[in-house]
């Protein structure tokens, strides 16, 4: 495939309509099929976007950015406070959304442009407290500015639910990002995040990609967040927690650092696990509850596996010998869990204690990442993306090759 | 531009750390075309000067001129689009990607297409795609690698990680290429082909090479000239036999066979 075939433009042209016409029949069926998943799905797909724009800055740039929500908090805000402007009031909704979702996206890019020039020349763990602080700061000043509702929130007017429009853009986000991973474009951002000053030495410009990976990223998560406003029709500073952006972070880890299609996916299931576990109750309608004895016990066991696992990982070669050093490992986290339930119950007060189930999975969500952080840095999909040729036999290699 | 003048010029150029001196009053030409060599003991500069050159540290006093313009002090990046790429001593290749990736991101540098019309796949972004990944597969013929081309470059064997980082920098179409101990961990046939490979790098690419080198015969049968560096000084200056017989430089080693 070299050069510009003839059929590069059918191509495109099928490809674009054929896309947008998926977002409508998806739309459809929801409506029809499942009309109450119809805003979690909305959720489901902005989650999607937030994940892999904040793939494009921390896993394809390498930059270690961890206030991601603080862009989609500034695009929700936007939307909320221009939507009661009259000149957008009587738009009819797809319009308005379309637009606030423009302006949230453009004033979100500023913010990034914003904080991303002087932040770009700190590396590392710098660059993530400056990032931390930003979103904190933006959260806290939103908190404390009564005329943005201050920390009550503000309702958004009018309410716009459009599944379909969400999905457009999840799609627009996804198609930006990998197309830039096919040209020699995408390969300069990898280029930064595998060594600046090699990169540098051959001709990249360092400071203007990560200014451009931070102001694409944030303008992406401006849009998720403009259409959150009128998806809930409401914001407050708690819309948009710390644990948001730890959350979206974890997404992009667990996914794989540079994986689009990684991040995709753990976007959905991250955001899927919580929601369902919500919907857990048992038959009084009360939402299920685990005694902290034994969540704790079971985690202490799962830690010790972990540990397992990494000393398997360097000192046993043999393949079949390391499965079943691994099968040992994790099975032993059962009675481990029960010994250290027991150990933990002396304990009066823990034997009491329980908690709801949809909020240990903070917890769960810590554990994961420090389990992949020992036993697999690079996340699930590491650097690999998800597609047809994973069912096609091909040379080895860590290349994704040729154009589409 | 007259064909007499250097290529490359230091002027007294000098930098320092603190209290060390790592380079002080160096001064050298390029002419086009050439094969120079830089040598010198560990610890004598050679890598801090290749450094300044290629605008990793500006210099304290002192400047260099590349083409006849001064370049001391611009941005790395900058130097790389005037045209002067560099190998790393303690190789520093993007060690995720594959070779032929590598090599891609070198020949970026010559590249049309704006951002847009990549984000947008534009034909255009995509046609120049594949013509870069071309002459990235051309270069990496250059250096014997065109086998490699879809392995990851942190896999591959020390000798030629090496020759990729000189076929990446190459990719660059610089006038001057800069060579930090190419050499070093190949076996004596790589040497051999090396010596080949450097010299085709100047004969058909019609490139100016400057190359540290420690080893004595590689650097004695590559380089018309020569430069050494002792303790941040220039100790002499000359041709292969001139220097081999200077009684400095032979102190300056001291007993190692110059
Ligand atoms: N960034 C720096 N800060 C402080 N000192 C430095 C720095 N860079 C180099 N030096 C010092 O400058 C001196 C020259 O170092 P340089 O790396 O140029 O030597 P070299 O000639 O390349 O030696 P080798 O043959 O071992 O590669 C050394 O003493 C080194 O410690
Ligand atoms: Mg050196």
């Amino acid at each position: 495939m070299t050069g510009i075939s003839n059929s590069f433009w059918p191509v495109r042209l099928a490809s674009v309509v054929g896309v947008v016409a998926l977002c409508f029949a998806l739309d459809r069926v929801v409506l029809a099929a499942a009309p109450a998943q119809y805003r979690l799905l909305i959720l489901a797909s902005l989650f999607v976007i937030l994940a892999v724009s904040l793939n494009l800055i921390n896993g394809i740039t390498g930059q270690f950015s961890i206030g991601h929500a603080a862009f989609a908090m500034i695009g929700a805000y936007t939307a909320g406070t221009l939507s009661k402007n009259p000149t957008f009031a009587n738009m009819p909704p797809a319009q308005l959304l379309a637009v606030m979702t423009l302006i949230g996206a453009l004033t979100a890019a500023t913010f990034g442009f914003i904080v991303g020039l002087p932040s770009l020349r700190l590396r590392g763990d710098y660059l993530a407290i400056v990032t931390l602080g930003f979103g904190e700061i933006i959260r806290i000043v939103t908190n404390a500015t009564e005329s943005l509702g201050g920390s009550y929130g503000m309702p958004v007017a009018p309410k716009v639910q459009l599944l379909w429009w969400s999905l457009l853009m999840m799609a627009v986000c996804i198609a930006l990002c990998r197309n830039l991973l096919k040209t020699t474009h995408g390969l300069t951002f990898l280029a930064v995040r595998e060594d600046e000053v090699a990169g540098l030495a051959m001709g990249v410009n360092v400071t203007m990609t990560k200014v451009v990976a931070f102001v694409i990223g944030a303008a992406f998560a401006g849009a998720a967040g403009a259409i959150l406003a009128h998806t809930e029709a409401f914001i407050s500073p708690r819309t948009f927690p710390m644990e948001m952006s730890f959350i979206i972070l974890t997404m992009v880890v667990l996914g794989g650092t540079g994986s689009i299609t990684g991040s995709a996916l753990a976007a959905v299931v991250l955001f899927a696990i919580p929601e369902y576990l919500r919907t857990l109750t048992d038959a009084q309608g009360k939402a299920y509850e685990m005694n902290a004895g034994l969540f704790m016990g079971v985690l202490i066991g799962i830690m010790i596996a972990v540990a397992a696992s990494k000393w398997i990982q360097t000192n046993v070669h043999e393949k079949g010998k390391k499965l079943g050093f691994y099968a040992g490992a994790w099975l032993a986290v059962i009675p481990l869990g029960f010994l250290f339930q027991t150990i933990l119950h002396l304990s009066p007060t823990l034997k009491q204690l329980s908690f709801g189930i949809d909020i240990l999975r903070y917890a769960v969500f810590a554990v994961v990442l420090i389990a992949l952080m020992l036993l697999r840095p690079q996340g699930i999909f590491g650097h690999h993306e998800i597609g047809w040729h994973w069912f096609r036999k091909r040379p080895a290699g860590a290349t994704e090759g040729g154009a589409a | 531009m007259s064909e007499a003048q250097p290529i490359l010029r230091l002027d007294e150029a000098t930098i320092k750390f603190g209290g060390l001196t790592a380079v002080n009053k160096v001064s050298f030409e390029l002419n086009r075309g050439d094969i120079f060599g830089l040598i010198g003991p560990n610890g004598a500069g050679k890598t801090t000067c290749f450094n300044l050159i290629t605008g990793v540290y500006k210099p304290t006093s002192g400047e260099i001129y590349f083409q006849g313009q001064p370049i001391g002090g611009l941005a790395p990046n900058k130097i790389a689009t005037r045209g002067i790429c560099r190998t790393f001593q303690n190789i520093r290749l993007f060690s995720a990607l594959s070779s032929v990736e590598n090599v891609m991101i070198g020949a970026h540098l010559r590249h049309k297409v704006p951002l847009v019309g990549a984000l947008m796949l534009s034909a255009k972004s995509v046609a120049e795609t594949s013509a870069l990944r071309e002459h990235a597969m051309h270069l990496l013929e250059l250096v014997n690698l065109a086998d490699y081309a879809n392995h990851r470059s942190a896999d591959m064997s020390y000798g030629k990680q090496r020759r990729l980082e000189i076929a990446r920098a190459l990719a660059t179409d610089p006038e001057l290429i800069l060579l930090d101990e190419p050499a070093a961990g190949m076996n004596p046939q790589e040497k051999e082909e090396l010596l080949y490979t450097v010299r085709r790098i100047r004969d058909e690419l019609n490139k100016t090479v400057l190359v540290i080198e420690h080893d004595m015969r590689f650097v004695m049968g590559l380089c018309e000239r020569i430069v050494v560096l002792d303790h941040g000084e220039e100790i002499a200056q000359g041709p292969p036999d001139a220097i081999r017989n200077n009684p400095k430089v032979i102190e300056a080693y001291l007993g190692e066979p110059a």
